[in-house]
């Protein structure tokens, strides 16, 4: 079909400066490393490689 | 903007969140009704010349209803209520152009948005999306995109494969 449907944003992901992603809305996590799964309707996640709570952001990058 | 002109066989589509309201060029008379009614929406002036946002629905639907061809039709978005139209409707698509109806016009889907953590790698994150980086808001469908999550990668915050360079882990 040559039709398109409008497709509606989910989740807004927030690249935050020199800090961790922000990601709020309708999503899901699958930490494949961890074997977790996840759906918060918020969550921070490390950018930096430095956090002691991965995936999550535990601040270290301010250090 | 709930704007949306996407074509469609013989025509244009336009739709806001309630209603859908389908252009076919080829069998427009000018009577012309639409943009002296209503030009805040029907404007042959403009491109796109429909804007769904230039009115109400109310409004919209009423003066689709004017038009005597099948130039202008239109239809809800929700299967149900088309489901249950009354013939006062004169253009509605089920009327005028029955041939649409079956076309699946449900609401957008609401397909949550998939994030994965790879092993000692990048955050991969797929659907659709806003992306919002140095205050900058992107709408982003359908696609695929890699974020950094060892701090290393040149592209940030993209990933670039810096990870396997480093040996990061976590």
């Amino acid at each position: 079909m040559e039709e398109n449907k409008k497709q509606k944003s989910q989740a807004l992901v927030e690249i935050t400066d020199f800090g961790p992603l922000k990601i709020t809305g309708n999503f899901t996590v699958k930490d494949l490393k961890r074997d977790k799964e996840d759906s918060a309707g918020e969550i921070w996640l490390c950018r930096c490689g430095r956090s002691e709570n991965k995936p999550y952001c535990d601040g270290s990058h301010k250090k | 903007m709930e704007r949306d002109d996407k074509k469609f066989s013989g025509g244009r589509k336009y739709r806001n969140d309630e209603i859908t309201v389908y252009w076919k060029p080829s069998s427009c008379v000018h009577a012309s009704y639409c943009y002296r009614e209503l030009v805040e929406v029907f404007d042959p002036g403009r491109r796109p010349w429909i804007d769904m946002t230039g009115s109400t629905t109310d409004n919209i639907i009423d003066i689709v209803n004017l038009c005597p061809t099948d130039a202008l039709s239109w239809k809800w978005n929700n299967d149900e209520k088309n489901a249950e139209i009354s013939e006062d409707q004169l253009n509605h698509v089920k009327f005028r152009r029955p041939e649409l109806m079956d076309t699946n016009e449900a609401a957008p889907q609401e397909t949550p948005v998939s994030v994965k953590i790879m092993v000692d790698g990048p955050i991969v994150i797929k659907g659709n999306l806003t992306l919002s980086n140095n205050g900058t808001l992107k709408e982003v469908q359908e696609s695929i995109i890699s974020i950094c999550r060892c701090g290393a990668s040149d592209h940030q915050p993209h990933c670039d494969g810096q990870h396997r360079k480093i040996g990061f882990i976590g």
